[in-house]
């Protein structure tokens, strides 16, 4: 089986540069067979690779430890769903994963647009198979999941996935990330299409918008479902700590969001075409980019990447390429995209979608530059350098409230210029739902309240405002207008104009992840030793150390704490934080035991039994954490309005 | 003004705002934070100076002081598993009972702190631990904690 697997890699690489050579053909002649031929193609890359995929599963489900792979990423005491997941547990396999799912994105836009005739078609075909080509290259001759181990190293135990990312989260949250990265590629490969075709009308960007939108929303659910995984798991209190890997899922996340705002600008006014192509390109640029930092070793260490070899200059190389045969096109074609209208008032709704491009390529800048300098600080001087949280959180911090501010700003000012009287008209309801917000906060906390989170919040009530009010008017001006129902009005809008109405879920969804963000202000945190019987208190909250037990023996050991909470003084019920060692892999871990409310999170984790058995605890009082997932959850039922299959727009526009 | 010339005044504005916020914050707040290798400290070691080291700690050197709220271990140039001579080892007291994970005998660490004194009674007071696991893992580790 595992031979099928290694064979169907070699020959996919076959039919994928048979698959670009005709793509080249059909779009330089103008030829529909051979963009036919490139069209099967992708089918047939997808069909080989699928059946490679099938492959590696099958050797981890049957435990074939003659596969390196399979010895080095999985073990016989773990259960199947990790066996399957082990499939992305290291290099190799996620390389295979990476190149499926891009290729099920290339086989399904590919089919999507079977029929539409574009000299742009064969062109996009040949990019997404070049694309498909390089990780070909990479899984048969440099890191090959299918590569055998020596007999005489063949062992009748794996060395089993690390025990940290065996957790329900981790198995879904890297083909999240996947499924977002790689789709981008579609997007890519149909703007790159275009330049070279030299057809650069509207179609490519009916298309690329749908395939930007989707790839889109699974990049933010892989995000929110990481920020998830930290907290439950790696135990440290927080759920982001910018960290590299983290950032590499962030950057291209950041101008993917810039462009889904300012092709609105593009559909409506013709303006920014040029601008709007240079988003795609950085946001594919940018996934592999992170790919090859976090794949690589780069970010560790200039010296094990170096000591890496041929895998990190091969991707350097390929992303550079990736990079410059884009950009060099859209160099070429720049004067066939110049823009027949121009900005016409600051106070215009253009205006402020500019502003919230540039305020994303801000952001992007600071994380690219935070992420970047400790590799450029050690390969240039030498010199080992760390970039804390905090030179993330103090340069983001201002460039998250000009954000929030525009999505409130945004949908009050009109196209083109806004008059005075519209702007009195559309910002006093919204306004005043933003003053009264901080009139409350400074009421209520008076003054204890810092000024992150009174910003943060009170902006979050101007942007509600914004949001209901947009709301209500429409559903009004349809029960008025049509006579409808409420209910009945407000599912007709959302059907009619589901973009509209579903972006702004989605960016109610953004607000509460903010305000849960903002909420860190008002962090807490404590280091105590207890022994058996000992009570803590704790702003409010009252915890009784009971015992400390051993954990059953599985594939870890290692002890258990139990501690009474109380609220107010009744009780509410037993944390139970772990401290586990896993024996396989040698490594500790420990598991948070968290009481989560809508107000706040108690988040409680043992950092040691101590030989005289006391037991030292660190508590974090983490306020609306929840909101976090809460919005999480919010935005993805928006973002879902949005991508819902439209069937009466689809047979008008022939999509 | 032509458009481009608009789009180049806007961001170098930008950049110019944003280095200067960098600037004037970042420094005093120690979001750079450089280390020495403990060989580099030793060469230039000044008691009071704060400083980041980055080492290995020593086997069984560990001592966790309940009563005191204190950690004191050792740390060393090379990996313990390394094979090599453990030359000269630094004694650090680090004063609190917060601990990282993957805190063990042979961790790859950095300490943050000061040294106490010059001499041979110098310890070095640390009030930040930061640790990696044993580096036999720790290709492993990178690739697993890539995604």
């Amino acid at each position: 089986m595992s031979e099928l697997g290694h064979y169907a890699l070699r020959l996919a690489l076959l039919v994928a540069a048979v698959g670009v050579a005709a793509g080249a053909v059909g779009g330089l002649r103008a030829r529909p067979e051979w963009t036919r031929v490139s069209r099967r193609a992708v089918g047939l890359t997808l069909a080989l690779v699928t059946l490679s995929m099938a492959a590696l599963w099958f050797a981890l489900v049957t435990h074939d430890f003659q596969l390196r792979y399979v010895a080095q990423h999985s073990a016989r005491s773990m259960a199947l769903p990790y066996r399957l997941a082990a499939l992305w547990g290291g290099q190799a396999g996620s390389l295979l994963l990476w190149l499926w799912v891009s290729l099920l994105y290339a086989g399904a836009a590919v089919w999507a647009l079977r029929r539409v005739r574009l000299r742009s078609l064969p062109w996009a075909q040949a990019t997404l198979l070049a694309n498909a080509i390089f990780f070909l290259v990479l899984l048969n001759f440099v890191t090959n999941p299918f590569e055998k181990l020596p007999p005489a190293e063949v062992l009748s135990d794996g060395a089993g996935l690390n025990p940290l990312l065996q957790h329900p989260l981790m198995t879904i949250h890297p083909v999240m990330l996947y499924a977002g990265f790689t789709g981008f590629s579609v997007p890519f490969a149909f703007a790159l299409g275009a330049l070279a075709a030299g057809e650069l009308g509207s179609t490519w960007l009916r298309v690329t918008r749908r395939w930007t939108l989707i790839p889109w929303f699974f990049l933010s659910i892989g995000i929110l479902l990481g920020g998830r995984w930290a907290y439950e798991v790696l135990g440290w209190g927080g759920y982001w700590a910018w960290d590299p890997v983290e950032n590499a899922s962030f950057m291209p996340w950041l101008p993917a969001t810039a462009y889904l705002h300012s092709v609105i600008i593009q559909e409506k006014r013709d303006m920014m075409k040029l601008w709007n192509l240079v988003l795609v390109g950085l946001t594919y640029s940018l996934c592999l980019f992170g790919t090859f930092l976090t794949r690589s070793g780069v970010i560790s260490s200039v010296h094990s990447f170096t000591a890496a070899g041929w895998f990190g200059f091969i991707f350097l190389g390929y992303v550079l390429v990736a990079a410059a045969t884009f950009f060099g096109a859209l160099w070429l074609r720049r004067g066939a995209l110049r823009s027949t209208n121009r900005l016409e008032s600051v106070l215009s709704r253009e205006a402020s979608f500019v502003l919230n491009n540039w305020v994303f390529m801000g952001i992007l800048a600071v994380v690219f530059w935070g992420t970047l300098f400790p590799v450029v600080s050690e390969a240039v001087r030498g010199v080992k350098i760390s970039v804390g949280p905090r030179f993330f959180n103090t340069m983001t911090g201002p460039l998250g409230v000009i954000l929030l501010a525009l999505t409130g700003i945004g949908p009050l000012v009109a196209w083109r210029r806004a008059s005075p009287a519209s702007l009195r008209r559309q910002f006093r309801l919204p306004l005043a739902a933003g003053l009264l917000t901080a009139a409350v906060l400074l009421a209520w906390f008076r003054s204890a309240i810092t000024l992150y989170p009174l910003v943060f919040w009170s902006l979050g009530g101007f942007v509600v405002g914004t949001i209901a009010q947009e709301y209500g008017r429409a559903v009004r001006a349809r029960m008025r207008g049509n006579g409808e129902s409420a209910p009945r009005a407000l599912a007709t809008l959302l059907r009619k104009n589901q973009r509209r109405y579903g972006g702004y879920v989605v960016h109610l969804g953004v607000v509460f992840i903010l305000i849960g963000i903002a909420g860190a202000a008002f962090n807490d945190e404590r280091l105590e030793n207890l022994s058996p019987g000992d009570r803590l208190e704790m702003n409010g909250y009252t915890l009784e150390y009971l015992t400390a037990k051993p954990l059953p023996q599985r594939h870890y050991g290692g002890a258990v704490a139990r501690l009474a909470l109380y609220e107010d003084g009744t009780g509410v019920g037993v944390l139970a934080p772990e401290k586990r060692m896993y024996w396989l892999e040698q490594q500790p871990a420990s598991i948070p035991a968290i009481r989560s409310t809508l107000r706040e999170d108690l988040y409680v984790i043992l950092t040691n039994l101590e030989s005289d058995g006391s037991a030292t605890l660190k508590i974090h009082r983490n306020p609306l954490v929840n909101w976090i997932w809460i919005g999480g959850y919010t935005f993805v039922l928006g973002a879902l309005l949005v991508l819902w299959p439209h069937p009466e727009r689809r047979t008008v526009r022939g999509e | 003004m032509s458009k481009g010339l608009q789009i180049a005044v806007g961001a170098i504005l930008v950049a110019v705002v944003l280095g200067w916020y960098a600037a004037t914050n970042l420094e005093s707040l120690g979001s750079f934070t450089y280390y020495q290798t403990l060989g580099e400290f030793r060469a230039s070691a000044e008691p009071g100076a704060r400083v980041r080291v980055h080492g290995w700690v020593e086997q069984g050197s560990i001592v966790r002081d309940v009563e005191t709220r204190t950690v004191r271990f050792a740390v060393r140039d090379d990996p313990p598993h390394a094979g090599g001579p453990a030359g000269d080892l630094l004694p650090v007291v680090y004063a609190s009972l917060e601990t990282p994970d993957l805190f063990q005998d042979g961790a790859e660490v950095v300490v943050e702190g000061e040294l106490s004194s010059r001499g041979v009674s110098a310890v070095f007071r640390a009030d930040n631990v930061l640790a990696k696991c044993p580096s036999k893992f720790q290709a492993e580790q990178v690739e697993a904690a890539s995604f």
